[in-house]
């Protein structure tokens, strides 16, 4: 009768687990599960039980008995304790077996303690097999998670709290090292630097690195292009000697009233000792004004010019680093972004319209790609396009030419407010883009019935389009239609899915990340990516009208079926690789360089890389489903 | 047990055993002796407590039998043995002698188990099994004399551990008690650079000759 014995061993075991949750909360059939696959294990007071060295964990451990220490290793610091006592009930390691790496912390027995241990795989299937002890770890996770986004928040409401107030002393708002020349300079080599180093004015400072005059750029008509000055002169020929200066101690305030009262647009910043310490421009002060979305929205809607209209984008971005800074999570940022863009696009398309005649024409203004799909970052180029209808025994060419004409300015102005022009020239102006519903849904059909790869590639970016203003009802047709018609060509679905799948997540399975040559990881093309793929193609097959990554998730999955937990897992994943391009973004545009989506993960502190990491393993466990759907 | 007392005996020949339990007796018997030089975590112990019906051991006789292995260093559920000895004495002595193998075996009060034990196999089996005993009851102290520094009752030590078991007095509750027991002894062991089943047999012995002699 040896079964008795290990069912009475295994009801000791099941017996002392169901004192502790969440095993007390857990699936008989699971709880029995654990408490068959589990061995018990001694472990001497002082001697360790997992470490980092160890390499990936063989075992999930659960404390029958004694305490174990968790300590974090490493400079940075994971989370809000140092140490952390485990007693009995406590289970480790869960992050690091779920996203099957090494622990990121030691795990020592302060005590003489048993635990129970239990393998790697078995715990795997423990987590499928139970949704209880699922949501426990996936839980366990998201407190994680909220641990990176308070750390983020006071990152930033530091960054903010300094460069927002106009009470900033100037001395540390000019971060630059001066740029300036001496006073027998010749006045072409002060220009070609200016002209070098892309800067406004020039200081001319004498050997003591005092400020003696300043030279700017509306300066040079009157005194320099018009009176044919000889260049080989020296600059202070032509400078304004006595400029304003500043002390580094007084405050923005104070540089804005004295630009106003002079009407200066740049101010010389001195130490105490009268040395030039760097250069205040009237657009530094400017992104000091704290910018509120109510403004921004009714400034949008009240310009009525593209000066007034780029201010509003600029403001846009200031407002998104404040967001940033007040803790907002990355889906409602986007969603912010994404709404005051689409007032902008809108405001800008109302100016146009006024300058060419579209009365009584039914069009809808569709954006593509991230902004279809209502996630556009900060450095999102522009994709958009035009549905419209002809009507019976309309000028087809003519009616389309003035659409084309309007287009095309809002094209331009779109650049002039901080939306590159797209180089693949996915516009509204380009006469392949401006379609009827009928074309449209030919070029569509084409796509569908023929997935080349160029076909493929296309059915990404215009699959996730939206309307942005105009008539929402042509759009509305155009899904719907399209829907259906995705769904009955399944081999088109197929090859979607091979598609998406060329592409795994960066993760190693010796080292945490798999990065490209320079150590970066591409957060666009091998994190948001494999989201957003796999959701378009769960949205085709569940006929989800939503062109959002977040909502496509959301809808598709509850109707296939998933988890709640396993949904919000996934959608909590694909958050926080936006919110990491977004804060890549938002640090680089400050220092002007081009915002892109890499982040070299070992920059990054150890709580964002163990989130990265657990983002990137449910986008691997979004691709297994569809791997397994299509049988690929 | 040689063959000259099975010769004397006077007792049932095993001739008339089930032909799967004499089977599984040659088969035991085949099995090599362990080796008492591996390391902990490459051996097989196995705890063996018995059920009695009472404590004098001229006249109560043996109820049950239980054994847990700990097979490196680790105890599982399902690496388990218990069985009562009615109806059917030999089959459950044989199939422990089965689960047990060569050894070693793990006993807490060797003195009372142990006899109990090798006069039911005889009287069922006709044989004594060569096994290695070693007995908590002498090694506890000589390795956690900071808990009890002299031989003590099961009881204490689990409480000196903390050790709980699902039904004390039940062969199969106290060897499971006894076995962690057993995981703990192991780590110190190794500790103190006992690594093998002989040095812990040996620090037994060493124990049992100091209490003779002090």
């Amino acid at each position: 009768m040896p079964a008795a014995a290990s069912e009475m061993l295994v009801g000791a075991s099941s017996d002392f687990l169901t004192r502790f949750s969440p095993f007390n909360r857990m699936e008989p059939e699971a709880l029995a599960f654990l408490a068959e696959r589990s061995t018990l294990a001694f472990h001497a007071r002082g001697s360790e039980i997992l470490t980092p060295e160890m390499g990936q964990p063989t075992h999930f451990h659960i404390v029958q008995r004694g305490k174990v220490q968790a300590r974090q290793l490493g400079p940075a610091s994971v989370t809000d304790y140092a140490a952390m006592t485990l007693g009995p009930g406590e289970c480790f390691p869960i992050g690091a077996i779920s996203a099957q790496r090494p622990s990121t912390n030691a795990y020592v027995a302060v005590e003489d303690s048993f635990v129970y241990q239990l393998p790697a795989e078995d715990f795997l299937k423990l987590m499928q097999m139970s949704p209880v002890f699922h949501v426990f770890c996936t839980q366990y996770i998201a407190s994680l998670l909220n641990q990176s986004r308070q750390q983020l928040q006071s990152t930033f409401a530091q960054r903010a709290a300094e460069q927002q107030t106009m009470t900033t002393p100037l001395g540390q708002l000019v971060k630059k090292e001066p740029i300036f020349v001496g006073p027998d300079n010749t006045i072409r080599a002060a220009l070609e630097k200016m002209s070098e180093m892309r800067i406004g004015c020039m200081v001319v400072a004498d050997a003591e690195r005092k400020p003696i005059g300043i030279l700017t750029q509306s300066d040079l008509l009157p005194r320099v292009v018009l009176p044919g000055i000889d260049l080989q002169r020296p600059i202070c020929d032509v400078m304004t000697a006595t400029p304003h200066v500043m002390s580094a101690s007084d405050s923005a305030y104070d540089a804005a009233l004295e630009m106003a009262t002079h009407g200066v647009r740049h101010l010389l910043v001195v130490d105490s000792e009268g040395r030039l310490k760097g250069v205040v421009s009237e657009r530094d002060l400017f992104t000091l004004q704290r910018i509120g979305l109510r403004q921004i929205r009714s400034s949008i809607e009240g310009a009525d010019d593209l000066e007034a209209l780029q201010r509003a984008s600029r403001d846009i971005r200031q407002l998104a680093l404040n967001l940033i800074a007040q803790g907002i999570g990355a889906e409602q940022l986007t969603q912010f972004i994404s709404a005051l863009n689409d007032a902008l696009t809108c405001r800008i398309i109302d100016l146009a319209r006024t300058r060419h005649e579209l009365y009584g024409i039914d069009y809808a203004w569709l954006a593509f790609g991230s902004e279809g799909r209502h996630e556009q970052t900060l450095s999102s180029d522009q994709d958009n396009g035009i549905i419209y209808v002809c009507p019976e025994g309309a000028d087809r060419d003519a009616l389309k030419n003035r659409l084309l004409a309007c287009a095309k300015e809002v094209n331009e102005n779109l650049a002039a407010c901080g939306f590159p022009l797209c180089k693949g020239n996915i516009m509204a102006s380009n006469p392949e883009l401006c379609l009827t519903l009928e074309e449209w849904k030919g070029r569509f059909g084409d796509w569908i019935r023929e997935p080349d790869p160029q076909a493929l590639l296309n059915a990404t970016i215009f699959f996730d389009y939206r309307v942005l203003c105009g008539n929402e009802r042509l759009g509305d047709q155009l899904r719907a239609w399209l829907n259906r018609t995705a769904k009955a060509y399944s081999n088109f679905l197929r090859l979607m899915a091979s598609n998406a799948l060329q592409v795994a997540p960066p993760l190693g399975r010796i080292r945490d990340f798999v990065v490209e040559e320079d150590g970066t990881i591409d957060l666009k093309k091998s994190g948001a990516r494999l989201f957003v793929d796999v959701a378009r193609i769960l949205a085709l097959r569940a006929d989800v009208a939503s062109s959002s990554t977040v909502q496509r998730l959301r809808q598709a999955g509850t109707r296939m079926g998933m988890p709640a937990e396993e949904i919000a897992a996934l959608i909590d994943g694909f958050h926080f690789i936006q919110l990491l391009r977004l804060r890549s973004q938002h640090l680089d545009t400050e220092h002007d360089a081009p915002g892109d989506n890499r982040i070299n993960p070992d920059a990054l502190n150890e709580l964002d890389r163990r989130i990265l990491k657990e983002a990137f393993r449910q986008a691997r466990k979004l691709q297994l489903r569809l791997k397994l759907d299509y049988q690929l | 047990m040689n063959w000259l007392t099975r010769l004397l005996s006077n007792r049932t020949d095993t001739a008339s055993l089930d032909v799967a339990l004499r089977d599984a007796i040659a088969n035991w018997e085949a099995l090599a002796a362990p080796d008492l030089g591996t390391a902990h975590f490459e051996t097989r112990y196995v705890v063996i407590n018995t059920e009695a019906s009472g404590l004098d051991l001229d006249k109560d006789r043996l109820l049950a039998v239980a054994a847990i292995a700990i097979d490196r260093e680790r105890l599982s559920p399902h690496d388990s043995y218990y069985a009562p000895l009615e109806p059917d004495a030999a089959t459950a002595l044989t199939n422990l002698l089965t689960f047990v193998g060569k050894g070693p075996v793990v006993v807490f009060n060797a003195s009372f188990n142990r006899s109990l034990l090798e006069r039911a196999l005889d009287e069922h089996l006709r044989l004594t099994p060569d096994w290695t005993w070693l007995d908590l009851h002498w090694i506890l102290p000589a390795l956690y004399d900071e808990h009890i520094d002299r031989p003590a009752r099961l009881g204490d030590w689990m409480k000196a551990f903390g050790i709980e078991t699902f039904q004390r007095h039940h062969a199969l509750g106290d060897a499971w008690a006894i076995a962690q027991l057993m995981l703990a002894a192991q780590a110190r062991a190794r500790s103190l650079g006992l690594n093998t089943p002989r040095s812990l047999a040996d620090l037994e012995h060493s124990r049992r000759q100091l209490r003779r002699h002090g």
